[in-house]
């Protein structure tokens, strides 16, 4: 009995060790949010203070305020996702349920696009958008998100169309319906599940996304992951601004995993249980 | 309505690259016929039924719906409905909204529709459903309402794919009866897909056996099951299967273990037959065939005695007469009408 | 018993083929006009810019002296054999790719392990796994940056003081550098493989451990012969897809160290990024990033025929 309780113990230790090590940063940058910057600083690091919504009161409303990069995060993420499911949708489809020669070549490809490194895609990408004047724009920073987002996309689209039998589309067509209207009105209606949670996937990819956007960003459009930087120089860092500001821009995406959580995996995995080896 | 959904299959043959699915079939289904295709799976049935909805197209071959060929018509304009073996009710609609579908894609207004749908409801006996999703439903409940959104078009061929299969023992039988009935009052022709030769004997009027993607045979089922033309259709159709064992045919008389049985067969001389005769057509009798007695299985109104017969499994169907215990050994004997005899090399009835 | 009509014939054979070929090309239209935007759209993202990335590696290309710019065929990739930078920050990749999978893939499959057994508490776990891995990389190394890793008030620092070690530079040590980024990393991805893990454990049939008990395994015998074998393709997986990503890491050591100090955490692909747009020597970085296609579809090749062999 001893060593079962023994064990019962190390566990409860182990595992809790871990859940404070995840939780801890996350939830030391809210309360780091909350400060002023001489507690922030202050020796050893305070728990308990005075809370203050001042450094939000600062970064959005102050000057220099991040309002406009939570924008253009917001902006890109869904336009990007968007764009992404308008085309993403129709693929996956296709790409499930029609016979048509080349089928597993273009699911292929489709997989091994995303073998290219981002940093191989973003060195042509700045230079032709410079050439045509798309950097700090809105639709050359969506265009190369889709470089990452279609493929995502359409390859967990793909999934959620394969669970729909094929018996389906068949008495719609012996009902009547021509191929788009089966589509419309029978397949995609149940298929809605699996919609929201790629559109909240895309959506969070792209507000994480970081290289491209550094590279592409300007003073017109730069989102928050890269408007960051403004509160660390090598002179001074502004520490309950950017506390708040790093609050603010997991705010949405925790929101979003949380609300996605029991297809986190699913999400997470997409590609890899289907295609790699297989296909 | 008579008069409508004449079909002729005209020596379809149907390849999955090497492999011959159908190998030249040929059959007729006269209006207002309620028409069997059974076999065991991949026979060959299901495919058939396919082609002629439309949703697979034959290699070679030409189909005819009321004298027209429709070979190359598009499913959706032979004016056919379908019931799926999964029912592939549309999930997301109301039992209404899913028999309300092919009138909608058919651009019916919507008072017509109402009252179509209402009626063909009411037809199966689900008009208290009607606000329900298919996930609410029963299976029984799931399969009526795929069986209106079938008639509600009153299209001029009705096609049913194994749809009793997903019912249990009960309600299965409780639906055939029904689906006879409803067939009858609509004066539809009904094509109907089947693994199940009892659901065929009792439903159809005509069925064609399927095997191996071709018809052994074509009929009635009692003239089916009365004279069963190979011996993969006899071992096929009733239940418990018919007894089929080796033997000697010598003018007229087949010899088994020694023992001489008259059949109806007028032939001189001598050759090899295969012998069948059904658990139900043997009787007890003196001076018969010897058999022992290995097991008795009790199905209540009737038995089935295991027979063992020289080495030869035999099975015997009795009635409420005296039983003989298991081991003993009994004589058997059959009318000479009742014996079908096969010719081992063809397969065929002689 | 066949109603003989066989008049089979050329007629009857074009006719049936002629619905099976207009039903195909129908389908492949549809197919067609299904999938072309999204084909589009990925030859122009994916396809194109690979092509145009091989021919600018053929380029001398430098923004800042654009008078200088020309052809120069294999030059890049001679001078990269030779870059000493390059060596070096393609050892700093695998060392990073490989230190950050193992200790994913451990810690992930002993908490998963750990966690399976637990009664209760199990969905605390699963929220609590979700937080990390949805975040921005580039908001966690910033929050790891400052508020867990500056000198003082640092949490880590504030601990090290503690524990008697003292305080240390711990971004501006090569080695400190380094493994701090290795434990960020290992920090925001151990919960993916975690749930990966923990989603497969869960899936295994649990009648197949009474067997094993019935059969007198022991725990540890269990694990071996039963769990790690069937938790394997979930294993690999998981690898493949890390290192996937550990291999283009970017913002989750750019945000940290900017690969400092000096280069001791640039990685491959932070090289071929600082090369092209820092130094704004853009030939030579295409040939870096090619390279490091290279070396990224030379690994996975390898992965792929792990999770091929046995």
């Amino acid at each position: 009995m001893t060593a079962k309780r023994f064990r019962f113990v190390a566990t409860m230790i182990i595992t809790l060790i871990f859940l404070l090590a995840w939780v801890f940063p996350i939830v030391w940058s809210v309360l780091n949010s909350l400060k002023t910057d001489q507690d922030v600083l202050a020796y050893p690091p305070k728990l308990i203070f005075q809370p203050t919504l001042e450094a939000y009161r600062d970064v959005l409303f102050g000057s220099g305020s991040i309002l406009p990069n939570l924008i253009s995060s917001f902006v890109i993420s869904i336009g990007t996702t968007v764009i992404t499911m308008l085309m993403a949708v129709p693929a996956a489809y296709a790409l499930a349920r029609l016979r048509f020669r080349g089928k597993k070549f273009a699911g292929f490809y489709v997989l091994a696009t995303q073998m290219l490194p981002p940093v191989g895609i973003i060195i042509p990408y700045f230079l032709i958008l410079r050439n045509i004047g798309w950097i700090d724009t809105y639709q050359g920073i969506i265009l190369i998100y889709l470089s990452f987002s279609l493929p995502f996309a359409i390859w967990l689209l793909v999934s959620y169309f394969e669970d729909i039998p094929f018996e389906m589309e068949e008495a719609a067509y012996l009902d009547g319906a021509s191929r788009m209207r089966t589509l419309w009105r029978i397949i995609i209606p149940q298929v809605r599940g699996g919609i929201a949670v790629t559109i909240v996937f895309v959506f969070l990819n792209a507000w994480n996304e970081f290289l491209f956007a550094v590279v592409l960003s300007g003073n017109t459009v730069r989102p928050v992951t890269v408007a960051m930087f403004n509160f660390v120089s090598v002179e001074q860092t502004l520490w309950a601004k950017l506390a708040a500001v790093s609050v603010l821009a997991m705010l949405p995406v925790v929101i979003l995993g949380i609300i996605a959580q029991k297809n986190i995996v699913k999400g997470l995995t997409v590609g890899a249980v289907k295609g790699g080896g297989r296909r | 309505m008579t008069g409508r959904g004449q079909v002729r299959f005209e020596d379809i043959v149907k390849m999955h690259g090497e492999f011959s699915a159908l190998k030249g079939v040929s059959f007729d289904i006269e209006p207002g016929e309620f028409f069997a295709l059974l076999g065991p799976s991949g026979s060959g049935k299901s495919t058939t039924l396919r082609i002629l909805a439309g949703l697979d197209a034959p290699t070679s071959g030409r189909v005819f719906i009321d004298g027209r060929d429709i070979t190359a018509t598009d499913a959706r304009d032979r004016d056919i409905a379908m019931v799926f073996q999964s029912y592939a009710l549309y999930p997301h609609m109301s039992v209404y909204e899913n028999i309300a579908f092919p009138l909608e894609m058919a651009k019916l207004p919507v008072a017509e529709i109402d009252v179509a749908v209402k009626d063909a409801a009411r037809k199966v006996k689900i008009e208290h459903l009607l606000d329900r999703k298919p996930g609410q439903l029963s299976g029984g409940q799931q399969q009526r309402c795929a069986l209106a959104r079938a008639i509600v078009r009153k299209a001029r061929l009705f096609l049913l794919d194994e749809p009793l299969s997903n019912l249990d023992a009960k309600l299965r039988m409780e639906t055939r009866a029904e689906l006879k009935k409803l067939q009858r009052s609509l004066g539809v022709t009904a094509v109907y897909v089947t693994h199940d030769q009892e659901e065929a004997m009792t439903l159809a009027d005509r069925m064609a056996v399927f095997m191996a993607g071709e018809i052994q045979q074509v009929g009635r089922p009692a003239e089916i099951f009365a004279k069963p033309n190979s011996i993969d259709v006899a071992a096929f159709i009733g239940s418990p299967p018919m007894n089929l064992l080796p033997a000697r045919l010598a003018d007229g008389d087949v010899i088994i273990a020694g023992h001489r049985l008259k059949t109806a067969m007028q032939a001189a001389g001598e050759r090899d037959v295969v012998v069948g005769i059904r658990p139900g057509a043997l009787r007890i009798a003196p001076d018969g065939l010897k058999a022992r007695v290995e097991l008795i299985e009790d199905l209540g109104d009737t038995k089935v005695l295991d027979l063992d017969c020289a080495g030869t499994a035999m099975r015997i169907r009795v009635g409420d007469e005296s039983v003989p215990p298991e081991g003993a050994v009994i004589s058997i004997a059959a009318r000479p009408q009742d014996i079908h005899l096969f010719d081992p090399a063809t397969r065929r009835r002689l | 018993m066949k109603p003989a009509t066989a008049t089979a014939g050329i007629a009857t054979g074009t006719a049936a083929s002629d619905l099976g070929r207009v039903l195909a090309q129908r389908e492949r239209r549809f197919a067609a006009a299904l999938l072309a935007p999204a084909f589009m759209a990925l030859l122009a993202t994916t396809t194109f810019p690979l092509l145009f990335l091989i021919g600018t590696s053929a380029f001398r290309m430098d923004l800042a002296m654009p008078f200088a710019d020309g052809f120069v065929g294999l030059e890049n990739y001679r001078t990269l054999l030779t870059d000493d930078r390059f060596w070096s920050s393609l050892l700093v990749s695998l060392v990073y790719t490989g230190a950050t999978v193992v200790l994913q893939v451990a810690l992930g499959l002993a908490l998963a392990l750990l966690v399976m057994d637990m009664k209760r508490g199990q969905g605390w776990f699963r929220v609590v796994a979700i937080l990390p891995v949805v975040l921005s990389p580039a908001v966690v190394g910033m929050i790891w940056r400052t508020f867990m890793l500056a000198p003082e008030f640092g949490i880590v620092d504030y601990l090290a003081i503690n524990a008697g070690l003292g305080s240390k530079n711990w971004l501006g040590d090569p080695l400190l550098a380094m493994i701090s980024v290795i434990v960020i990393h290992t920090w925001q991805w151990t919960p993916f493989a975690f749930m990966v893990l923990l989603a497969s454990l869960a899936s295994l049939p649990e009648d197949i451990y009474e067997a094993a008990r019935l059969d007198r395994a022991s725990a540890w015998q269990r694990f071996r012969r039963i769990t790690l074998p069937l938790l394997r393709p979930a294993i690999v997986m998981v690898v493949i897809m890390r290192t996937m990503v550990a291999l283009t890491a970017f913002a989750a050591i750019f945000t940290v160290t900017g690969g400092g100090p000096g280069t001791a955490t640039e990685i491959l692909n932070l090289y071929a990024y600082r090369k092209s747009f820092t130094e704004l020597s853009i030939g030579y970085g295409s040939a870096l990033a090619v390279a490091l296609l290279i070396v990224t579809l030379l690994i996975s090749g390898v992965l792929f025929a792990l999770r091929r062999a046995k």
